[in-house]
Parts: structure tokens; sequence; C-alpha cells
């Protein structure tokens, strides 16, 4: 199954890639793509942060790790360096329903529909993570320290990632 | 599908559909009748006051009960049996719930169990423009679903599926899955545009490659052990019968041999995804439980132990009639048996709680009590017990990790001895006059401490008793390997044949099991509540300790080829009492149950409370 599921997976990669680079991202929100030629289950996506968010002016680095039997398994997608999110894990791992496969949540907590399923891509999910970054799901926290500040003190929020930016900006 | 909306011919003929329910309930009771007759293991003759009844039964039999079930669905919604497979699969094959649902509304139903298609909104023509309609209407739906759903609402308008209306499809992508996919077809997923590719599709239309729905089915079997497998499309909420998951495995027969690695790949998922359904099915019945032991593959059906009441007082402790770990060992015949060591052993286990080895005669909620105590507790009062005193003023416990005997207590500021454990003052500067035995202050310090002691110490002797006999009962292995060395031994040095030594084996066969029974009176012993039921329980316990001990003795003594004969003679006495006294406890026990008889000294579900009484 390896090498047949290894094949599918480059086939796969790469038409997501054509795809990608030849129609671009709605609004130049983000690029993605393989981080050599050599490898095709490394990416590196370059995110910018949505407009009217804290997140707004900053660029971020995430790297999309594929598994060999993509797309029937979920990628990974870290952000390096690290956001400071309430879905964001503090090693920079995202948290987000739509990479995670119908069968490992025993709460029932998230609904099969809006899981992994092959028929999702990159694009899809990168646009998720956009619109997670705007609007962060409280209710399955990966940053609880993140998630407690964005509930109780919101401005203090908005300021530490603002500041994270400048930082990262070098400004 | 039309028969399903068809819901006329069964609120026309309420009378019939009455009729029906009744006449299964009466069914379900024949049903475990026959089956009993069929499969059952022959039991022990006549049953005893601390067995249950229960029959034991393949997964052939479990498959022809949920075929019966499947049915009868069947016959009285009028629906494929793949779709009724499916609708029993998601009520929990819980029939009359299912007929009733049905009844009031049978469009819901099986769109919730994925077995049709949402009717409301256009049919979905192609998976990806299609996704987020179906999607949104998909959690309308399950929002009416009941207590599960709660506090979803934020997360079905979550980043998931929003983004996909606002932005474009590639090109490529709405070609492919345009409903004339015959001249130029893509697969979705892994974007194979062969001309001569063969696709699949539920009836919700959404097509992909034969070759990535079988990956899909696999995967979903083997890793995430689903029984429910959903159509690939985003937010399709459909699941694939089971005609579909089949035709997808296996084969076509006379169908060309092809990658004969994925072939065996996929028949070894078909087998699982049935053994997943049976599971399902099982685990959705409180009569069955599945068989714990490894690879093992059958079923206990236990009726009588069914309900958590009935738990107060039996100990539904049931053997599954397989023996040994893993398929082979499986369906061997009693003489074959006879020459397996624990290798072959039973698969015996509690039906009634997760406990995977005999815990008679103790109920389910005491031994879990227990086994719970034992986990948290004994390492740490062992370590107490050892390394620490009490003040004798506040009985906080204190470690004593350095410095002179002068001791003051943290907490009350007591100032004692920590030999004598009476108050320093009576030392004066010359500590060492406490080498006074009979000074009255250190005798009453320390009987307070002894008395506040006193708990732990009980708890480790129930403990130590139990533990020990946990041991040994590790050891039999051993001994088993030593008493066959014995019985060949034997068979050498005297005249005694195969048969005739088996007498060896079949006593450490019984000291096992008393071991197993004593080991678990210690817990009951325990939490029972003092008084003279207690007294006679703990007599009972006596004799049987001390006929298994007397028995091992023997057991472990050195062969005389002299000796032989009475050694033969008096390790077959003693088995036979051993045994009796065995009975003799299990029988009081669950006997006491059944009358009432036992109080506890602790609050255990489905009894009364604890009276005040001192430990």
């Amino acid at each position: 199954m390896a090498p047949t599921g290894a094949a599918t997976a480059v086939r796969r990669l790469m038409t997501e890639y054509k795809q990608l680079t030849a129609g671009g991202s709605p609004d130049g929100m983000f690029t993605a793509g393989p981080i050599t030629e050599s490898d095709f289950f490394t990416w590196e996506a370059l995110i910018s942060g949505p407009k009217d968010t804290p997140f707004e002016g900053g660029v971020f680095a995430a790297k999309l790790t594929f598994p060999q039997d993509y797309p029937l398994s979920p990628f990974k997608m870290k952000f390096e360096p690290p956001l400071f999110h309430p879905n964001i894990y503090a090693d920079g791992t995202v948290c987000i329903s739509i990479l995670h496969t119908p069968g490992d949540d025993p709460t029932m907590y998230e609904q099969a529909s809006e899981r992994w399923s092959p028929v999702q891509s990159v694009e899809k999910v990168i646009l998720s993570v956009i619109s997670m970054l705007a609007e962060p799901n409280l209710e399955s926290g990966a940053n609880i320290d993140c998630c407690k500040l964005y509930r109780e003190n919101k401005p203090e929020y908005e300021r530490l990632v603002k500041q994270s930016i400048r930082e990262q900006l070098g400004l | 599908m039309s028969d399903m909306s068809d819901d006329n011919d069964y609120y026309s003929d309420e009378d019939m559909f009455d009729g029906t329910q009744d006449e299964d309930e009466s069914g379900d009771e024949m049903e475990l009748d026959n089956f009993g007759d069929d499969f059952k293991v022959p039991a022990k003759d006549k049953k005893k006051s601390y067995e249950v009844d229960y029959d034991s039964l393949s997964q052939q039999a479990v498959e022809k009960l949920m075929a019966r079930d499947i049915n009868h669905i069947c016959s009285i919604l009028g629906v494929e049996v793949d779709t009724a497979s499916l609708l029993l699969r998601d009520q929990k094959w819980n029939k009359e719930k299912l007929i009733e649902k049905y009844m009031d509304n049978p469009t819901k139903v099986s769109v919730d169990a994925g077995a049709t298609l949402p009717e409301t909104g256009p049919p979905p023509p192609a998976p990806l423009r299609n996704s987020t309609s179906s999607s949104s209407q998909s959690s309308n739906r399950r929002t009416t679903r009941g207590s599960k759903m709660l506090g979803l609402g934020p997360k079905t308008k979550s980043p998931t599926s929003s983004p996909t209306i606002s932005h474009h499809v590639p090109q490529s992508l709405k070609r492919a899955s345009s409903k004339k996919a015959e001249d130029f077809f893509v697969c979705q997923i892994c974007f194979n545009d062969a001309p001569n590719l063969q696709t699949l599709a539920l009836d919700c239309d959404h097509a992909f490659c034969t070759e990535c729905w079988g990956d899909y089915i696999v995967s979903k079997i083997k890793e995430e052990s689903e029984h429910s497998i959903r159509c690939m499309a985003e937010g399709c909420a459909l699941v694939a019968p089971d005609h579909f998951i089949r035709d997808t495995l296996l084969p076509a027969p006379g169908a060309p041999v092809g990658d004969v690695e994925r072939e065996s790949q996929n028949i070894a998922a078909w087998t699982r995804f049935q053994e997943l359904i049976v599971r399902h099915f099982v685990g959705c019945n409180r009569n069955l439980k599945f068989c714990p032991y490894p690879s093992c593959t059958n079923t206990v059906s236990c009726p009588s132990a069914a309900s958590k009441a009935s738990l107060a007082s039996t100990v539904p402790i049931v053997s599954c009639g397989a023996r040994g770990i893993g398929p082979q060992d499986q369906e061997i015949s009693k003489s074959q048996q006879l020459g397996f060591g624990l290798q072959g052993k039973e698969h015996r286990f509690c039906f009634g709680c997760p406990i995977e080895s005999d815990h008679r005669p103790v109920i389910c909620a005491v031994s879990k009590m227990w086994l719970k105590k034992c986990a948290d507790d004994s390492e740490t009062a062992n370590w107490i017990k050892s390394n620490t005193k009490e003040c004798p003023i506040c009985q906080s416990t204190i470690e004593k990790n350095g410095g002179c005997n002068h001791m003051t207590c943290k907490k009350c500021k007591n100032e004692f001895c920590w030999v004598c454990m009476g108050p320093w003052s009576e030392h004066g500067t010359a500590w060492y006059s406490c080498n006074r035995f009979d000074e009255k202050a250190g005798v009453d310090a320390r009987d307070a401490q002894s008395k506040s002691r006193a708990s732990l110490e009980r708890y480790l002797h129930y403990y130590n008793r139990w533990a020990n006999h946990e041991q040994s009962a590790k050891l039999s292995v051993d001994l088993y390997a030593k008493t066959e060395k014995k019985m060949e031994d034997m068979q050498i040095t005297s005249a005694l044949t195969w048969i005739e030594v088996q007498f060896m084996k079949k006593a450490v066969e019984e000291v096992e099991k008393c071991r197993t029974t004593l080991k678990w009176t210690y817990s009951m012993a325990y939490y029972l509540a003092k008084g003279n039921e207690k007294e006679l329980f703990e007599d009972n316990q006596r004799d049987l300790e001390k006929a298994v001990e007397d028995l091992s003795e023997l057991l472990e003594s050195p062969i005389e080829p002299d000796t032989i004969p009475t050694l033969r003679q008096s390790v077959t006495n003693k088995t036979v009492y051993v045994q009796k006294r065995n009975e003799i406890v299990l029988e009081d026990t669950a006997n006491g149950f059944l009358e009432g008889r036992w109080k506890w000294n602790v609050a255990v579900d489905g009894f009364d409370d604890p009276e005040e009484t001192v430990l």
C-alpha cells in the first residue's frame, strides 16, 4: 500500500500545488508550496493577517507536514514561530476541526461533517485557518492561557498579538 | 428510497403494527431459547446458586441474531436490508425506538442514519460546489438531535465551511464534478484523469475513482475502526451501505487477479468490517458482552445479569467457551484441553464489570471499590506504616528523617520522645531514662497511636492476605510446570499410568481456583460490617484457607517411590475436600446476597447505607 499510497499523495500534492500557483489565492491572502522540490511532503505557507483583526499587517509562516497516505489522512499545520491564539498550541500546532479525522474525537464534540475528508484541500484548510484567526473558537481551546485572556481581557490580548507581530517584523 | 417516504401503509394499519410488536417481544424470548439450544456450550448439569445462566455465541451466531433484527425491520418498515441495517445501527439496535421514530418521521430517521439524502433542497449534483449547502443542511438537521449537539451552535458556522462559499473553485474541479462526467472525469481525491478510470458513487452521485474509495474504506476500517463510513464528499452525510463496501473491497467473481497484497488487505478489511458491526451490535445490547480476551471473537449472552440491580445480588462470571489466546486454540476438544496448562485457560470473565477474571464471591461494586483502594492506597499505606509515627496529641503523621529523639510536632508544638512516645518533659535532660518501660504517659501515648493506626493496620491485614493469594496464583504457572515434571517422574518410578497421575493436575487446578476465591474473600471481609454474619463468613474462609494450604503443602512435598500410593490417596481426598469447602464459601456467599444477609461497612450501590457501627 505504501508505494501506491505515496504515489497518490504525490500526484495529488502536485496537482494542488499547480492549482494554487495558477489560480493564486483569493485577495492574495496566502501562498503555499513545497519547501524544496525534492520533498513534496513538507510545505511552507505564508499567510497574511486578515484585515480588521489584531493580526492585520503580519505575515505568518506555517509548516505543513503531509502524511504518506494523504489525502486519506489530514496534514499537520504548525506556525513557525508560534502564534499567540486560542486555537494554536504553544508550540505552534494548529488545532482546528477540519484537520481532525472523524474518528479521533471520542467526546463527539466536533461534527463529522466539519472534519477532514479527502475532498478537503490545502487551500480550504488555510482559508479556514484564516477565518479562525479572525474568530477564535473558545469552546475548544488549545492555548488555555490565551483563551482565558481573550475572554476576560480582549484589549490586552489584542495588544499582545500586535506587539508580537511588531517584534516579528523587527519594528 | 421511495418505499421509505411512503409511510401510509403503516399509519393506515396501526392494529397490525401493534400486533407485530407484541409478537416481536415474545419472539425475543423465543429466540434466546432457540439459540440456546443451538450454540450453548454444555454447562454443568445442576446449577449452583453462585452460577449464572449464560450462553456463549460465536460471531456467526451473533450475526444470525443481527440478521433477524434486520429482517424484522425490513418486513415492518418495508425497506431494503442495507437500509434497515443502517437505521438500526444509527438507533443503537433498539428496534422499538426505531419503529416508533420511523412512524413519526421516516424521512428524518433515514436521513439521520445516512441511509437517504435529505429531500429538501436540490439534489447535490457536484461534490464541491454543493458542499456548503449540504453541510449547512446537515448542521440544521443535527442541532435538532438533542443533547448530544448542545453547545455546538457556534461551531456549525465555524471556519470550516464558511470560506468555501466565497471562493472560486479551480476550473478543473468544476469540470470534473459536472454531471457529464463520462467524457472527462478527474477523481477529486487523487486527481487521476485516466480516460478508462472506473468510478463509484453512492446515491448522492459524488463520484470518486474505485481505487480511492477502496483506500478510503480500508483506512476507515483499519485505522479508525469505523463501521459507519460516510461519503467522502465534504458535508455529505450519506453512509455507505454494506453491499457497497463489500463490492468495493471484494473482487467481483471471475475478475482478473490484481494486486495480491492489496486484495488480501481488502479482504482483511471486509472481515474486520463485519466484526465491527457485530461489536457494535453487542455493545448496544445489554444482554450481550464481547469476550475481552485478545483476538477472541465470541460473545456471551447473559440476560439475567443485564440490569444494574441484578449485580447487587449475583456475580455473573461467564466463560465464552473458547480457550487459550489466539484463534488457533479455539474449539479444541475436551481431551486436547487436558494437555494444556495455563495456556489453554478458559476465557473466564465477569459479565457485569470490566474485571477480566473470576471475582466470586464478591459482587462487582465491592470488588471494584477494593481494587481501586488497593491501587490508590497500598504502597502509601505500607510506607506510612514502616516509616512514620504519629504525634501522640494531634495524630499528625510524622516522618523522622534525622536529628535527635527530641521531637516537636510542627502542628501542635507537642514535644515528645520518638522512642517511647511519652512527653519530653519527663525525660528532662537525660532522655535515656525512657528505657524505663512502664512509663505511664508513654504507654498511654502508644495506646492512642495504636488506635489511630488500627484502621491502617486493618486494611493492611486484608491487603497482605489478598496480595499473598494473588502472588500464589501467579506462581501457579511454575507450580504447573513443576507438577507436570512430578507427574512424569511418577510414571517412571511407579506403576501408575498417565491417566492415574492426573490427580496431581486436578489438585493444582483446584488450588488455583480456590486461591482466587480466597483472594476475593479478603476484599469481601474488609468491607463486611461486623457481626455474626461476618464471623460465619470468616469461619468458612478459614476452613477453606486451611484446606488449601494443606493441599498446597502436599503438592510441594518431595516424591518418594514408596509413599506414592499414600500421597495419591491423601491428595485425592484433600482435593475433594477443598473443592467442597470452596463450593460452601461460594454458595453460602451467593445465598447471602440473594437473602440480603450481607451488610457492608461502607455505602455500596444497591444496598442500604451502613448502620452506625465501629469497624
